[in-house]
C-alpha cells in the first residue's frame, strides 16, 4: 500500500511551479499525492489528513509566510490527535535574507514539525523523509 | 397548440395562457383545486390535460443537519450541495465534536452524514449513533467513504446510501446527493395532497418553481437587459430564492453547473412573515435601514400595504445579507463584481423600481461600503417563470424525438 502525502503552499503564496514539481517528484517516488495546491490554509492541510488519512503532511512555502501560518500546528494536531503522522515543512521558511538559519529549524519544530528544510534541494529532503519513514516502521 | 402554464405559490396563482399572465390571492379556506377551478376555470377548460404545465413552491423547503469530518471537506462540500438543492441547513456537526453538540428539537426532514474518500474506514463508532437516537428526522443518508457504508447500514435504521460525495482526488462530486435532495424536495412539494390533486388538471409533470427559475437562467442575459454575472431573487409569500452565476461563488468547487441556488425558507413575506421580522430585529443595520425608509420599527408590527412593502425591501436587504461576506454561515458570493439583480415573484407586483433601487443602493453603501450599484430589473410579467417553463418543455419534447 503506498503512503499518501497531503502537499500543497501554505499561506497567500502562488508559489505553483514549485507545487507541482513537489507533486510529480512525490509520484515518481511511489507516493499517493493529494495536492491541494497554492494559496491553502493550515486548518485545510489538516482536514485533508483527516480526510483522507494520510501518512505525511508536506507543507511548503516559498515567500516565508509559513512563519505566520504554521504557528498553530501543535494545537490541530492535538484536536485531531494525528499522533501517527509525519509533520514536514520545506523551502523557504523566513521572511528577507537577515535569519538566522540555526534558529529556524528549532523554531518549525517547536510549532510542531517533524522534518524542516530550510532552503534545501527537494530530492535531499524527500531523500530524508523516506528514511524518516523507513525507521518509523 | 398553446399551452396554458400555473404556478401554485403559498400565496399568489398565476396563470399564463394566450390572454396573457394573470395572477390571484389565494383563498385558504379552498383547496388548491377548489381554488383554481372557482378563479381560473373558464380559462382552464379550453385546455387539453397535455397543454397544461403546472409548478408549485407552495410551502415548499426542508431542513436537514450535516454531519461531517471537517470543515474544509465534507462539511463544505455537503452544505453547498444542500444549499444548492434548496435545503435549509438547520445545523453542521463535526463528528469528533459530536459529543458535546446541541440537538436540534426540531423536525429534520433529512440528515447527511459524510466524511473521508472511499479508501479510508472506520471512521464512525456508536457516538454517531447515539447522537442519531436522540434526533427527531424523517430521512438519513450516507455519501461518505464506501468502507463504512455496510457498517453504518447495519446501525442505522432506513439509511440511504449514495456515492461518496468527496473523491479520491479530495474534489466535490456532487450529482448523486443534489439529485437525492432535489428529489427529496420535490417530492415534498408534489406529495401535499392538495397538488396531487392537481393532476385532474394536467397529464405532466407538476415541478417545483425554482427548478423551473432554475430552468431559465442560460437564457436570461439573452432574453433580458441583463449583464452576467447574475442573480436573480424570487421574493414569495412563504420562501425567498436566490439563483446565482457560480461565478459569483467565493470557493474553489468546481461543479458541472453554471447556476445555482439558495432558499430561504424563513425569510417570505406571508406565510413566514414572523420569522422575517425576527431575522430583521437580529440584524445589526435594520434600524438604520428603517430610519433610511422614513418609518419607525413600529411598521414591523402593523397590518397594511404600507408594512408589506417594508417587508419586502427588509427581505430583499436580509437575503443580500445572506450570501454576503457578512454572513459566512452561507455560501459567500463575491457581490462586488455583480453586475444585475433581477427581482421576479410577488415582491414585483408591489414594490417600484425605486423601492427596490433605495434598498440596494444601501446595502452597497452600508455592507460593501461602495456606491456602485449592479444594475436593477424587475420581472413584473413573470417572463423567467414562463421562460423557464417553455425551456423545460421544449427541451422534454427534444428528448422524446
Amino acid at each position: 500500500m503506498n503512503k499518501k502525502v497531503v502537499t500543497g503552499v501554505v499561506g497567500n503564496d502562488i508559489h505553483v511551479v514549485a507545487n507541482r514539481l513537489i507533486d510529480i517528484s512525490l509520484q515518481a517516488r511511489g507516493f499517493e499525492v493529494f495536492n491541494l495546491g497554492v494559496n491553502t490554509y493550515l486548518e485545510e492541510f489538516i482536514d485533508a489528513v483527516v480526510e483522507t488519512d494520510a501518512d505525511v503532511l508536506l507543507i511548503s512555502s516559498l515567500n516565508g509566510e509559513a512563519e505566520g501560518w504554521c504557528r498553530e500546528l501543535q494545537f490541530l494536531r492535538a484536536e485531531y490527535e494525528l499522533k501517527d503522522v509525519i509533520f514536514m515543512i520545506g523551502g523557504n521558511l523566513s521572511v528577507g535574507e537577515a535569519a538566522n538559519i540555526e534558529e529556524i529549524v528549532p523554531k518549525y519544530k517547536s510549532y510542531g514539525f517533524d522534518l524542516v528544510f530550510h532552503q534545501v534541494d527537494l530530492n535531499i529532503g524527500l531523500d530524508t523523509l523516506e528514511e524518516f519513514i523507513g525507521h518509523k516502521s | 397548440m398553446s399551452k396554458l402554464l400555473i404556478d401554485v405559490g403559498s400565496t399568489y396563482f398565476k396563470i399564463s395562457s394566450d390572454e396573457g399572465v394573470k395572477q390571484k390571492f389565494r383563498d385558504f379556506n379552498k383547496t388548491i383545486f377548489d381554488d383554481l377551478s372557482v378563479s381560473f376555470g373558464d380559462t382552464i377548460t379550453k385546455y387539453d390535460k397535455q397543454d397544461v404545465h403546472i409548478c408549485s413552491s407552495a410551502n415548499g423547503g426542508l431542513s436537514t443537519l450535516i454531519v461531517g469530518l471537517t470543515n474544509s471537506f465534507s462539511l463544505k462540500y455537503a452544505k453547498n450541495i444542500a444549499f444548492n438543492s434548496g435545503i435549509n441547513i438547520i445545523d453542521t456537526i463535526l463528528y469528533h465534536h459530536i459529543d458535546e453538540s446541541a440537538v436540534p428539537g426540531d423536525l429534520l426532514d433529512v440528515v447527511i452524514v459524510v466524511g473521508g474518500i472511499d479508501s479510508i474506514g472506520g471512521l464512525y463508532d456508536e457516538k454517531l449513533f447515539d447522537y442519531l437516537e436522540k434526533l427527531n428526522y424523517s430521512n438519513v443518508v450516507y455519501v461518505g467513504s464506501k468502507k463504512d457504508a455496510d457498517y453504518l447500514k447495519e446501525n442505522i435504521d432506513n439509511l440511504t446510501i449514495l456515492d461518496n460525495i468527496i473523491t479520491d482526488k479530495l474534489k466535490v462530486h456532487e450529482e448523486g446527493l443534489k439529485e437525492y435532495l432535489t428529489n427529496l424536495y420535490q417530492q415534498d412539494i408534489v406529495g401535499k395532497e392538495d397538488i396531487k390533486e392537481l393532476y385532474r388538471l394536467t397529464s405532466n409533470q407538476i415541478y417545483s418553481t425554482p427548478y423551473i427559475v432554475n430552468q431559465s437562467l442560460p437564457l436570461i442575459d439573452a432574453r433580458f437587459e441583463v449583464i452576467n454575472p447574475f442573480i436573480v431573487v424570487d421574493i414569495g409569500g412563504a420562501t425567498t430564492d436566490i439563483h446565482y452565476s457560480r461565478d459569483l461563488a467565493r470557493d474553489n468547487m468546481v461543479t458541472s453547473s453554471e447556476y445555482d441556488r439558495l432558499v430561504f425558507k424563513k425569510l417570505g413575506v406571508y406565510k413566514s412573515k414572523e420569522s422575517l421580522i425576527f431575522a430583521a430585529k437580529n440584524n445589526e443595520f435594520v434600524y438604520e435601514l428603517l430610519n433610511y425608509l422614513n418609518v419607525t420599527e413600529n411598521i414591523l408590527e402593523e397590518q397594511s400595504e404600507k408594512a408589506t412593502r417594508i417587508l419586502m425591501q427588509l427581505s430583499i436587504f436580509l437575503v443580500l445579507c445572506k450570501v454576503s461576506t457578512h454572513n459566512p454561515l452561507y455560501i459567500t458570493l463575491d457581490l462586488h463584481i455583480l453586475k444585475s439583480i433581477v427581482l421576479t415573484g410577488g415582491i414585483t407586483k408591489v414594490l417600484a423600481y425605486e423601492e427596490v433601487e433605495a434598498i440596494v443602493q444601501f446595502f452597497y453603501k452600508k455592507i460593501l461600503n461602495t456606491t456602485a450599484t449592479p444594475s436593477i430589473l424587475l420581472d413584473s410579467n413573470y417572463d423567467i417563470w414562463t421562460l423557464g417553463m417553455n425551456a423545460l418543455d421544449d427541451k422534454r419534447k427534444q428528448n422524446v424525438n
